[in-house]
């Protein structure tokens, strides 16, 4: 094989990773200039946003801790995408999964601490997943657009989150809607002595190698992954594709209780109203920027946690407001999502016939 | 002027991964006259044309038009160089006029308003020069598919192409649809355009060409006048070796009934009944053949006999059980098998690499499945077994299906197909898009299901592959069972007209049972 084959070959399949690079390199200078129209220096804010994020061994760990639910939720979403479903109700599954978690870790009294945990996790994901289900079967049976129901199922999550922690479970006393605190024998471990880190993050890194195995490896996976590129060839070579796509969205669903979970279990340790910044919303962005590839989400959801710690650290030591994150989260995934490569690696000519017959077949 | 060329392609080299699809091919096509480009699937033709249309740069090479050297980079470069080309699969947009496909990306403005008269009259003027007849205001999918062919021809012509390639173009068309294709063809000659066409029937060769080259494995075995080779001298060259003849028939033993339906009607998605109560049956060790014209609701029956599509009324038994309306799961679970008509969209996943195309719903099955997972040695094994027992042209297992070409997509679905070797298989144009030896070796492989007492029901509309295979031929004419015979009681002639619909058995109750 010749060289230039081989760095051909090598271009193909880093494609994600390129795009991604390039995309955060522009982001960067897009911010740095934006740093700058407000009277700041560039290289300070980027250093004090770096430093932040990873220049000591607790701002990695804060970081960490900020990407675990944005690991979880990416999860959450790829899985779905991956199987030609649209989940947007990440965020909301996240809540009803949080609450369910917070309801066992509070209520439920005198269970070994492994136990207890190993139930209030168990409790978050069937919520999540009962809760998320009917929402493709809608799609399925009645042709309810899922990308539109699971996206206003996001108000019904939270306001009835909110409710019920505002009345019927709402700890006495206290200033905001919240639960009472989960008992410690529900708390997941901490991995370090300062800082909120915990077991959460360890289940996050675990899950994406798992779920990358079960979706490349196992039969259900191979079924998801058959459906989200034809699903007519699906439907022929006898995959029920209705089935496997509501299960599909409720195992989604799952994911992302676990996520509130983890959440609840392991930093907030109770169920607060808007106990979630939009963790969801983000989690649906790293699928995105994943390209839906499990393996990816875990350092995609790092880059975004880190971006997170790095802003408020960023804020604390000069003038630059720590939004300044969102906007370079916001541009990563434009130039992501836009596919901005140099023009050289954009479609070949050869690829060109495939695609006007694809284009063919699609029309008729 | 008889001996100028009009297109030159020379010492083409063209390497794609792990294939050389062209190795120094020279294809001198002379002005004026019919040149047929022959080879098997995979040959290189299509590659070839793709070069000259400028969709496939060569790795070195030269091309000339009229003598002159010229650089192709995109078909933009080529329509300008006079070039045009009719691809096997149509490019035409169903939902708008003829004209409009026609005009599309360079339509008539008179002050920035499209002026369909001006556009509707040169479509006019253009179809009557070349006995190319077509209605300029027929919306495309309401059109036969010759027709539809007739349209791509207008639209090349109309950009002023004197030389124009046909990408086999008889492959969708009917006998009768043939014939007018070829007068369309000599008229263009007439005209002094100048043709190339892509094909591997040899007798549409014999019938229409002046010149023919041969192309084996990305090289040229030779170009010759066709009036100095045979049909024999032209297939040995292109195989390379002996024609492989269909397998060895056993007497017809008389076995159980496996695929049996009962008055089916079938709705297509515009809601009209295109299969009209029609009852059929199959028995073990039996090749039943519908015969037909595409699109007299042949593939809408089977759509509705495999679950891909709701029946509305009547009845389906599968190795004596009733399926009708069945999920297509639960069909093949009752003994199915089903190589649909459709074979890039239905048939094969184009995203997914050719070893899950070739193990898709075995999936679940031992032991390729251990307890919910996939067993990888397994699946690769079965794989490149298929891939080597049906000779797919492919680099490795693991490529996506969409860089295969349409003949070895072919050869992945009825591989699959086959290959589970149920008590019934339907085969919708099995052959289709098949060289001569792949063809042979699919026939084969049908007949020794048959001789092992499996029941085929296979649709098709090439008459050679009917007479070759049927025991029992049936002929569709919208949507009804028009006739029925066994291929030693009716000529090729007779079965046309039934399949033109000039003829039909007066209507009987129950057919054979």
């Amino acid at each position: 094989m010749s060289n230039t084959k081989r760095l051909q070959d090598f271009l193909e399949k880093t494609g994600g990773l390129r795009r991604a690079i390039i995309s955060i390199l522009l982001a960067m200078m897009i911010g740095a200039f934006i740093v700058y129209l407000q009277g700041d220096d560039p290289i300070i804010a980027y250093t004090a946003l770096f430093r932040s994020a990873f220049g000591s061994r607790e701002a990695f760990f804060q970081t960490l801790t900020n990407s675990t639910p944005l690991i979880v939720t990416g999860i959450a979403a790829a899985i779905t995408f991956r199987a030609g479903v649209v989940n947007l109700g990440v965020e909301g599954q996240l809540y009803i999964g949080g609450l369910a978690a917070a309801l066992v870790g509070v209520y439920l009294e005198g269970i070994p601490p492994f136990l207890h945990i190993l139930l209030a996790l168990l409790a978050g994901c069937v919520a999540s997943f009962i809760w998320a289900a009917p929402f493709q079967w809608l799609r399925v049976q009645f042709g309810a657009n899922e990308l539109v129901t699971t996206t206003l199922s996001n108000y019904v999550a939270i306001l009835l989150t909110t409710y019920l922690v505002a009345y019927p479970f709402m700890k006495p006393g206290a200033p905001l809607a919240m639960t009472k605190n989960v008992l410690p024998s529900a708390f997941l471990p901490r991995l370090v002595h300062q800082g909120r880190l915990n077991v959460g993050f360890i289940i996050g890194a675990f899950l994406c190698v798992f779920v990358w195995y079960v979706i490349n490896r196992s039969s259900l996976g191979f079924e998801f992954r058959m459906i989200g590129a034809n699903k007519r060839f699906s439907h022929y070579v006898g995959i029920r594709v209705k089935r496997m796509q509501v299960f599909a969205m409720g195992l989604s669903g799952a994911v992302a209780g676990l996520a509130g979970a983890i959440e609840v279990l392991g930093t907030q340790h109770r169920f607060i109203q808007n106990i979630s910044p939009g963790y969801g919303w983000v989690g649906v962005l790293v699928a995105l920027m994943s390209s839906n590839n499990p393996i990816a989400v875990l350092p995609v959801g790092i880059l975004f946690g880190a971006l997170k710690t790095g802003g408020l650290g960023m804020e604390a030591a000069t003038n630059v407001p720590s939004e300044l994150s969102d906007v370079l989260q916001a541009i990563i995934i434009l130039f992501f999502a836009a596919n901005v490569v140099f023009p050289s690696f954009r479609k070949k000519p050869t690829q060109r016939k495939e695609i006007e017959e694809i284009a063919h077949l699609e029309e008729s | 002027m008889q001996d100028s060329y009009a297109v030159e392609l020379l010492n083409i080299t063209k390497n794609f991964p792990g294939v050389l699809a062209n190795d120094d091919v020279t294809l001198q096509v002379k002005k004026g006259q019919i040149h047929a480009l022959v080879g098997e699937n995979g040959a290189g033709k299509t590659t070839l044309m793709n070069i000259l249309y400028g969709l496939v740069h060569p790795d070195s090479g030269r091309i000339r038009v009229d003598g002159n050297d010229v650089s192709i980079r995109s078909p933009r470069d080529a329509i300008g160089k006079g070039l045009g080309m009719v691809h096997q699969h149509f490019m035409l947009v169903s939902s708008y006029t003829t004209t409009q496909n026609i005009f599309l990306g360079h339509e008539i403005n008179r002050f920035l308003i499209v002026d369909r008269k001006e556009a509707e009259r040169q479509v006019q003027e253009i179809s009557e020069r070349y006995n190319l007849l077509v209605n300029p205001q027929a919306v495309i999918r309401d059109l036969p598919v010759g027709v539809q062919q007739r349209v791509e021809i207008l639209k090349v012509l109309q950009r002023g192409a004197n030389t124009i390639v046909l990408d086999e173009p008889t492959a969708v068309l009917t006998p009768q649809e043939c014939d007018e294709l070829f007068l369309i063809v000599r008229s263009l000659v007439a005209d002094g355009k100048t043709v190339i066409i892509i094909t591997h029937k040899l007798s549409e060769v014999k019938a229409i060409s002046d010149c023919v080259t041969v192309l084996r494995r990305g090289r040229v075995i030779g170009t010759f006048l066709t009036k100095d080779i045979s049909k024999e001298e032209l297939a040995s060259k292109m195989v390379g070796s002996n024609i492989p003849t269909a397998g060895e028939r056993t007497k017809l033993k008389a076995g159980e009934f496996v695929l049996k339906t009962k008055d089916i009607v079938v709705r297509d998605k515009f809601n009209t009944e295109v299969v009209r109560k029609v009852s059929l049956s199959v028995r073990q060790g039996e090749i039943v053949t519908i015969a037909g014209v595409e699109g007299n609701g042949q593939m809408e029956f089977v759509e509705g006999v495999t679950g891909l599509r709701k029946t509305i009324a009547g009845q389906i038994f599968v190795c004596g059980k009733d399926v009708t309306n069945f999920s297509p799961d639960k069909v093949r679970q009752s003994g199915l098998a089903h190589v649909p008509g459709d074979r890039i969209a239905t048939g094969t996943n184009f995203k997914a690499s050719i070893a899950d195309n070739l193990i898709a719903g075995r999936h679940r099955q031992f032991p390729f499945a251990k307890r919910g997972w996939i067993n990888q040695k397994e699946k690769r094994k079965f794989s490149q077994e298929l891939v080597e027992k049906y000779k797919i042209k492919t680099p490795n297992i693991s490529v996506s299906a969409k860089t295969l070409s349409g003949g070895n997509l072919q050869k992945v679905v009825a591989s699959r197909e086959m290959s589970f070797d149920t008590p019934l298989l339907v085969v919708v144009q099995p052959t289709r898009g098949l060289d001569i030896a792949s063809t042979g070796f699919i026939h084969e492989i049908l007949l020794d299901m048959r001789n092992r007492n499996k029941a085929i029901l296979l649709v098709s509309t090439e008459l050679d592959e009917v007479f070759e295979l049927s025991d029992r031929i049936l002929v569709m004419y919208e949507g009804e069972i028009v006739g029925e015979f066994t291929p030693e009681n009716v000529t090729r002639e007779e079965l046309g007209l039934y399949m033109a619909g000039v003829k039909r058995l007066p209507k009987t109750e129950s057919e054979s049972s």
